[in-house]
């Protein structure tokens, strides 16, 4: 049964994969028919292996990475609609931690898809909505230079304060090791360090320090 | 009429939103489905789709706040669609400013020539195509080797479990680490007194790396308000059992926190509020490249 679904998961996923790129890739080709302008070959040649050098090594260590914490749904949807790390990964994890599932287990695998194409129409609708309402009038500025500027300026801190007090009362012990390392990690070896690498290593230091407390029996 | 803000722009942008949403609609449709076979409660998934959706809000005018960033160089029709599919900030301003590179320009002017604009795009959209490039091949190989690694430690449950939230906690905990202490960089191009990029003999742009971001007393803060909002909130909940707030305790924790964010920034004094580890605007270096 657990087989039947995750595959047919796997085949939606890379349908609506296949259509996303075909879509992503007639982007560029609609907006150069509708200009009549074409990129300089000389010039595509010069940029891509520079972007390519940098992006297509990061999407093979994301690509690992996320699969198995979203789960093939949330993972097909998340790599489409993007802003992963600083949403739809947060988002999926919550779901999974308040409705008691695992992800990869049935279970968590539609609790985490329910989350993150509900957080994907959010988005979508939401940004929609704001370019097409204030986008015109410049009163998007608001966002960045108004009275409300600081509030999403500090978005980051306030949502991952809020997740990480989620798992204080149940897990304490166990953010000890990926607190301490991922801290002192910044404060002396690299402090521009991506939370995209780092959690590598924070991830690590948590899964040692679940077998030590585990081992001196203390979880 | 500005050809990137044209009908046609905005028509291309309203045929990816139509995508984007027909994608998530057919896996919420059909994970719903999944979850009534699975005999989980609809009180849960209720929740799960509500308190996913307040969750959203702030990050997304977040993001929505991000689009205005690129809009000035670009239009906003294209950075909308960009940050709409796979896009994040980061990446498209990296990636337009590699673009521009090619004809010395900067990212700090309107583009206003068509070829350069039609080359951003492609730039952007075939930088970004990696991940969908490689999921077909090994979203099923890794969800099947997790998959079963889940299952073996159904064994030893609690294990199991903490092992589960130990990952989930490393990577929360990369977060929080970063807005503790950390900053961020952006390299872009010096400009002469005529605002042209300046090329050395080589054919390079002599390019500065400045100090953009950094964790400091406010983030600190904000973390912390986050923090205790949450673990009031959820002793609440349990001890008046408040079943049906406790889905929205988190994105109530996350609106309380930036709502402080404001506060702090009108009543602590400047120096306290600007006060970060490492000096915005500090230049690191210049270099040829």
């Amino acid at each position: 049964m657990q087989k039947d679904y995750f595959d047919r998961v796997h085949k939606w996923g890379i349908l609506w994969n296949i259509g996303a790129l075909l879509t992503l890739l007639c982007i560029p080709v609609a907006i150069c028919s509708y200009l009549n302008a074409w990129p300089e070959i000389d010039a595509l040649l010069s940029i891509m292996p520079k972007l390519m050098g940098l992006y297509w090594l990061t999407a093979i260590v994301e690509v690992i990475t996320y699969v198995p914490l979203l789960g093939p749904g949330g993972a097909y949807l998340s790599f489409v609609t993007g802003n992963i790390t600083n949403l739809k990964l947060p988002c999926g994890l919550k779901a999974m931690e308040q409705a008691k599932v695992r992800a990869n287990t049935e279970e968590g695998e539609v609790i985490s898809t329910i989350a993150i194409s509900i957080s994907a129409i959010t988005t979508t609708v939401i940004i929609a909505v704001g370019v097409l309402a204030f986008g015109a009038t410049g009163s998007l500025q608001l966002l960045t230079e108004g009275t409300l500027a600081p509030a999403f300026e500090y978005v980051l801190p306030a949502l991952f304060g809020a997740l990480a007090a989620g798992y204080i009362l149940k897990h304490w012990k166990v953010m000890i090791a990926p607190f301490v390392v991922g801290v002192l990690f910044l404060a002396f070896v690299d402090p521009t360090m991506g939370a995209g690498t780092l959690m590598f290593i924070t991830i690590v230091a948590a899964v040692i320090g679940v077998l030590i407390l585990n081992k001196a029996n203390k979880l | 009429m500005d050809f990137k803000e044209s009908p046609f722009m905005y028509a291309i942008a309203l045929f990816v939103v139509a995508f984007v949403i027909s994608q998530s609609v057919f896996f919420l449709v059909k994970s719903l489905k999944k979850a009534k076979e699975l005999g989980i409660p609809k009180e849960t998934l209720k929740t799960t789709m509500v308190s996913s959706a307040v969750f959203t809000v702030a990050p997304a005018i977040s993001i929505l706040a991000t689009v205005i960033v690129l809009a000035n160089a670009l239009g906003i029709v294209l950075p909308w669609i960009r940050l709409t599919v796979i896009g994040n900030l980061a990446y498209e301003t990296t990636a337009a400013q590699t673009a521009l590179d090619f004809w010395g320009e900067s990212l700090k002017h309107s583009v206003g020539d068509t070829q350069q604009f039609a080359t951003i795009a492609w730039a952007m959209t075939l930088g970004s195509i990696a991940p969908l490039i490689l999921l077909p091949f090994l979203c099923k190989k890794l969800q099947k080797k997790i998959g079963a690694t889940v299952n073996k430690s159904e064994k030893s449950k609690k294990f199991g479990d903490a092992i589960s939230a130990a990952a989930f906690i490393g990577i929360v905990m990369a977060f929080v680490s970063r807005e503790i202490y950390s900053y961020t960089v952006q390299k872009t191009n010096v400009l002469d007194a005529a605002g042209n990029s300046i090329v050395n003999e080589a054919g390079q742009i002599l390019k500065v790396k400045t100090i953009t971001g950094s964790a400091g007393l406010m983030s600190i803060l904000v973390l912390v308000c986050a923090i205790v909002f949450m673990l009031i909130l959820d002793i609440i909940c349990k001890k008046f059992k408040l079943t049906k707030l406790e889905p929205f305790a988190m994105p109530i924790a996350m609106f309380a926190a930036m709502g402080m964010a404001v506060l702090f920034t009108y009543v602590l004094p400047e120096n306290l509020v600007n006060h970060t580890w490492f000096e915005i605007g500090t230049e690191l270096a210049k270099i040829y490249e």
